[in-house]
């Protein structure tokens, strides 16, 4: 009997091999369970953004420049900018002979539709135009084909950057008007149709999407700008990270995307195996926030004290295992206007002193809210006991997003640790949000209502000129760092385990979380 | 009572069950303070365009109009539609559920025959060497955590051995079976793929016998404890006077008495499987049930949660009405 079952299993062992990956084709494991819908005018999930943008073109594109993130041309060659009263005129000029990689040709009308999609859909991606000015009431008006091969935008009077940003894909990717329309269902343009394949111009075109098994891509010879290396990505969904890692070190998969800062510090030890590990600053930071509407938090020495008590490297080195970089700016480092200001290091007396010159000697107590990962809790029991060293009480829930941000968009939190995803390259993504209460983004969440504040970010946002912009924007990072409700701690780093045989990753992952760029990625 | 009305008052019964889960689940999933809409929309959505999307999507309606909408629709045999995936719920659980109902089937199967065959051994030779060795077995079986037994078998034979593969229900470059019933190994039978039905059994039996282990140890317990109960009964002895060899006296006197409540128990395992075990799934990248009930737990999708929920507890009742009834048929009593 026992004979007969190990036959069987060895048998069982021989009869099975296992395939490495072909040399044309990228084998990605990650977990994609965030993946909710890969349409241009509805994805707003980092990964799934990155799928996105390359099955779709837009009229610009975000690219690295000398290590700044810039919006360089992509189908449309040039364009021009016109100031007519409170209108910025934009005409854009598409290449000509631009084809989808269906072959159907690709006109000024394709674009205005996808625009007008957006707006019509209105989900996630939707506000970001309403920020230029462009909305659904006024979109017949200010969306235009001008010929087949020109697109006049009419927008708000806005830095040239945050235009040319906004549209650039994934919310900007031109779909295919005649296919989409055809396909509709219940009016719906096309929306279940685009959920799990793409209509667009991009370099490579999703094949398929098998919620919770794989997302299938292939090149698109038709692209403009040539068919790229890579024939076809697979993306395998694996959710367990260590499952990820022992597949990319078998060889199964090329690329682990979603692997632990336990794993990644494990991998800078260890040089010179068959994968490597790939680092790049992400386009996203880390922050404590306090409800500037909530007992002690209404006066700006206790916010400061608070600043004063974390422990910002206790952060960086034990919870983010050094993959974090030290900024307490709201902007990214190297973005236009930055300026390097990181004036808090943990310093228990001068917390203290700050407390009792508040008129809370004794401390008082709060609670935190966060989401319910392991790196929030490890951030939130940290700064509980930063915070007990100065006499205040913390207490810690967690709770999953969907309850987090019911709490927060309704400004019910007293103390909340949460993360900021950038949205478009340029220091106004950030200030809006951080510094500008009437856009009722974060400074509103925390009721941080200064007007001085909100003038310096709307200001800058519309000057055309770039040396008075910069000096705004350098005025309000001084202004805000001191007096804000958030205490920043730190801009994360993103990581990947990737097997030798990938190259070129290092370039495309340049502005993760806001743009990947797989047409730079070969294999040996 | 007849077996055909204590079925029909069994079905009734159910759907009274049926009801109450919905409306509890429908209750907890408005009581929480949660914004599945805001969720879903990403951190960054501003309010506006977040309180735009709860009309839109009715949810900003008084909650007795919201649950009379979705009883009526489910009444209508509309579960609803999903407001991450924003695919019909059906179509999402058609989609998971057979990877489930397979992975099921071969871990019960796994667990029947591992944990009748020791219960039946330890039984015999209680207080022997395999007695205790079931005994460590079905301990470590029902302690032992599926997440970490998962990853060891996987470290060992992925990994170190490689003589299974890795994660998933197929090969990336197995080109996978037509589609008729979703299970893979049938389908790919039934389309002539045999390299798929090499393919997929080879992706099954790791998490088969992760699930199958911890229901073997419960099932040879029970069979152990059933079967030591029926021998010591005087129709046994009278079996082993008569003459009857050891292993008749086993197999056709012993076993058949003591299987009754090892049925329930295969039942019940069996119903448990079919919800979905979310940590295997999750660690061998399986794209089941379990994993969609949880993700839309974690981002309060309501309508895939009640859907997912009213599906698991009708199937799950059919089950235990499957139990009862084999338990009806073998033994009249259970009908009063």
């Amino acid at each position: 009997m026992w004979k007969k079952i190990l036959l069987v299993t060895l048998l069982l062992a021989t009869v099975l091999s296992f395939a490495k990956t072909p040399k044309d084709t990228l084998v990605i494991a990650a977990n994609t369970e965030i993946f909710i819908t890969l349409d241009p005018a509805v994805c707003y999930e980092t990964f799934a953004a990155a799928v996105v943008t390359s099955a779709y073109s837009g009229l610009t594109k975000i690219e690295p420049v000398n290590g700044v993130l810039t919006p360089v041309p992509d189908l449309a060659e040039k364009w021009e900018v016109v100031q007519e009263g409170d209108v910025t005129v934009w005409t854009f000029y598409l290449r000509k002979g631009l084809v989808f990689a269906n072959g159907d040709p690709l006109t000024a009308e394709d674009v205005v539709f996808s625009f007008k999609r957006v707006l019509t859909i209105n989900k996630s991606p939707a506000w970001l135009f309403n920020e230029l000015g462009l909305t659904k009431e006024n979109m017949d008006q200010t969306i235009i084909a001008k010929d087949p091969l020109t697109v006049v935008l009419k927008t708000k009077p806005l830095a040239r950057n945050i235009v040319l940003s906004i549209i650039a894909p994934p919310w900007g990717g031109v779909v295919n008007k005649k296919v989409v329309l055809a396909n509709q269902v219940n009016n719906d343009l096309g929306e279940a149709y685009l959920t799990d394949k793409s209509e667009g111009a991009g370099p490579f075109i999703i094949v398929e999407w098998k919620r919770k098994e794989q997302v299938i891509m292939q090149s698109n010879p038709k692209y403009w700008a040539g068919e790229p290396p890579l024939k076809k990505i697979i993306i395998k969904d694996v959710p367990e990270e260590t499952t990820q890692f022992l597949l990319v070190q078998k060889g199964d998969v090329d690329i682990a995307w979603n692997i632990t800062t336990e794993q990644a510090a494990q991998l800078r030890e260890t040089k010179g195996g068959n994968i490597r590990l790939v680092t790049t600053p992400e386009q996203s930071n880390e922050y404590v926030a306090m409800n500037c509407g909530w007992g002690p938090f209404k006066d700006e020495k206790v916010r400061l004290a608070i600043k004063y008590a974390i422990d910002y490297d206790a952060i960086i080195n034990s919870v983010m295992r050094g993959f974090a970089i030290l900024n307490q700016n709201f902007m990214p480092i190297g973005y236009f206007g930055y300026i390097e200001l990181n004036p808090f290091k943990r310093d228990v007396q001068k917390a203290k002193q700050l407390l009792t010159e508040a008129g809370y000697p004794n401390g008082f107590e709060v609670e935190i809210i966060t989401s319910t990962t392991d790196i929030r809790r490890n951030e939130a029991i940290i700064v509980q006991s930063n915070l007990a060293d100065i006499g205040i009480k913390a207490n810690i829930v967690q709770m999953p997003s969907s309850e987090m941000y019911a709490k927060y968009r309704q400004q019910g939190h007293q103390m909340i640790i949460a993360g900021w995803g950038i949205d478009y390259p340029d220091p106004d993504a950030l200030a809006k949000p951080f510094a500008n209460y009437r856009v009722k983004q974060l400074a509103w969440r925390n009721m941080w209502y200064d007007d001085h504040a909100a003038d310096l970010a709307e200001k800058a946002g519309v000057e055309l000129n770039d040396e008075k912009r910069a000096q705004m924007y350098k005025e309000l990072q001084e202004y805000w760092i001191t007096r804000s409700a958030f205490a920043m701690l730190y801009q994360p780093v993103g990581f990947w385990a990737v097997s030798n045989d990938v190259v070129g990753f290092e370039r495309a992952v340049e502005g993760y979380t806001l743009t990947f760029d797989f047409t730079k990625i070969s294999k040996k | 009572m007849k077996l055909g009305s204590f079925i029909i008052r069994r079905l009734f019964l159910m759907l009274l069950v049926l009801f109450g889960v919905s409306v509890l689940v429908f209750v907890i999933a408005k009581v929480i303070p949660a914004d599945p809409v805001g969720a879903i929309l990403g951190g960054n959505a501003p309010i506006d365009l977040v309180e735009d999307m709860k009309r839109r999507l009715g949810l900003d309606k008084p909650l007795m109009n919201q649950f009379i909408d979705y009883m009526s629709g489910i009444l209508r045999g509309d579960l609803g539609t999903s407001l991450k995936s924003n695919r019909p719920v059906a179509k999402d659980i058609a989609n998971f559920f057979p990877a489930t109902l397979e992975l099921s089937i071969c871990a019960t199967f796994l667990s029947v025959v591992i944990g009748i065959f020791l219960g039946i051994l330890s039984a015999v030779y209680r207080n022997k060497f395999i007695d205790h060795f079931a005994r460590v077995f079905s301990i470590l079986g029902v302690s032992m955590p599926v997440f970490w037994t998962g990853l060891l078998l996987l470290l060992l034979f992925y990994f170190r051995l490689g003589w299974l593969p890795g994660t998933g229900r197929l090969g990336l470059f197995v080109t996978p079976p037509t589609r008729y019933t979703g299970l893979y190994l049938l389908d790919s039978l039934l389309s002539l793929n045999f390299e798929a039905f090499k393919d997929a059994l080879a992706h099954l039996v790791l998490p088969s016998i992760v699930l199958g282990y911890s229901a073997a140890a419960s099932i040879a317990r029970i069979t152990r404890s059933s079967m030591l109960d029926v021998l010591r009964q005087d129709f046994i002895r009278t079996a082993k006077a008569k003459g009857i060899g050891k292993r008749l006296v086993i197999y056709r006197h012993a076993l058949r008495n003591a299987l009754i409540p090892v049925v329930t128990i295969i039942g019940l395992t069996f119903g448990g499987l079919l919800e979905g075990a979310v940590l295997t799934e999750t660690i061998f990248g399986w794209p089941g049930l379990g994993r969609y009930i949880v993700n839309s737990l974690l981002l309060l999708d309501y309508p895939a949660i009640m859907g997912g929920t009213l599906f698991v507890a009708v199937i799950y009742s059919l089950v235990n009405l499957i139990v009862d009834i084999i338990y009806a048929a073998l033994d009249p009593r259970m009908r009063i």
